[in-house]
């Protein structure tokens, strides 16, 4: 059985813990604080460690899915989950300051993920704010990371479908990067 | 009541509570109470560690330690103990209140003793936000 551990990051209230519930096929383990910060982002609780979820793709892949907490001031736990992380998918909520700034920033926390181009970007809320669009994501993505090729998808985390088509374009992504053994390729 | 840290009055309560802990255990190194989300209420000493950082990590250990309670069905955890060589952290939520108590003892202090100075500490702080009605504005 194979396995990928994934990442889930973003800001808070990009829709990361929505996500891992909508694709987690056990019940996700959370770790949810009351939020203080509701003149920040008005949502009751916050991610402060981990969402954990699992999900299997085809008959034996195996896909562990990781949430990292939103806020900078958690940064030690992104430290730690991206040191297994095969890949990372970058939820941005599109209605919040700047949000293609902010991808870009959150991506920069992530380097060995964007640089091995194992990394895909989720805009969420488009339909609160429908500006900017993907092609202002990956303009500006771009310029930050010359020669990186990083998707970018229009998703509402609620809905199992998209964030199964984001999964499975990122799975198949880290895939079609694994070296190929000499095994494999002998006649 | 989820804004406690923002309150002056519960501010005030939790420096007296820790300045009592502070007597209580000399070998107590540093002591933070921090809202469940890792914002501080209070520390002591002063300027002495990143209490940012470390209401955020005391949250997310708090946090992870809850759900190995809730994953294994054994109830609501207790406190949390991380035996180090050169000190004990020993953190335990404030019972009633969003609130998180977390301390840091040398390797002095037995384990037992700076447990039992954690818990008075956080029943005083109970007992000492009890009586206030943080609804309500001081002046009303």
């Amino acid at each position: 059985m194979s396995e990928h551990v994934i990442l889930f990051a973003g800001p808070m209230g990009a829709g990361k813990t929505t996500a891992i519930q909508s694709l987690s096929e056990i019940e996700m383990v959370s770790t949810e604080a009351a939020n203080t910060e509701r003149h920040v982002v008005d949502k009751e609780t916050t991610t402060v460690a981990l969402d954990y979820g699992e999900i299997t793709i085809g008959d034996d892949e195996k896909v562990r899915l990781y949430g990292v907490p939103g806020q900078r001031r958690f940064d030690f736990m992104w430290a730690i989950l991206k040191e297994r992380a095969k890949g990372m998918v970058l939820l941005v909520n599109n209605d919040s300051p700047d949000p293609v700034a902010r991808a870009v920033e959150y991506l920069g926390s992530f380097t060995e993920l964007v640089e091995s181009g194992c990394a895909i970007v989720g805009i969420s809320r488009r339909d609160i704010a429908r500006s900017p669009g993907p092609s202002d994501y990956s303009a500006a993505i771009s310029a930050a990371f010359p020669g990186t090729l990083i998707p970018v998808f229009t998703v509402d985390p609620r809905d199992q479908a998209q964030m199964t088509t984001v999964l499975l374009t990122l799975i198949a992504t880290l895939d079609s990067r694994q070296p190929v053994s000499m095994q494999e390729v002998a006649p | 009541m989820t804004s406690l840290h923002r309150e002056p009055r519960a501010i005030a309560i939790g420096e007296r509570a820790l300045a009592e802990l502070r007597e209580l255990a000399p070998s107590l190194v540093f002591a933070a109470i921090v809202s469940d989300d890792g914002f501080e209420l209070a520390h002591a000493p002063q300027n002495s560690i990143d209490v940012g950082r470390f209401g955020s990590m005391t949250s997310s250990v708090q946090a992870l330690s809850d759900a190995v309670t809730r994953e294994l069905s054994i109830g609501s955890s207790g406190y949390v103990v991380i035996a180090a060589e050169a000190g004990h952290v020993l953190q335990m939520r404030v019972p009633g209140y969003p609130l998180i108590l977390a301390a840091l003892f040398d390797t002095h202090e037995m384990l037992g003793k700076a447990l039992s100075s954690s818990r008075r500490c956080a029943e005083r702080l109970v007992a000492l936000l009890e009586p206030i009605d943080f609804q309500e504005s001081p002046g009303s």
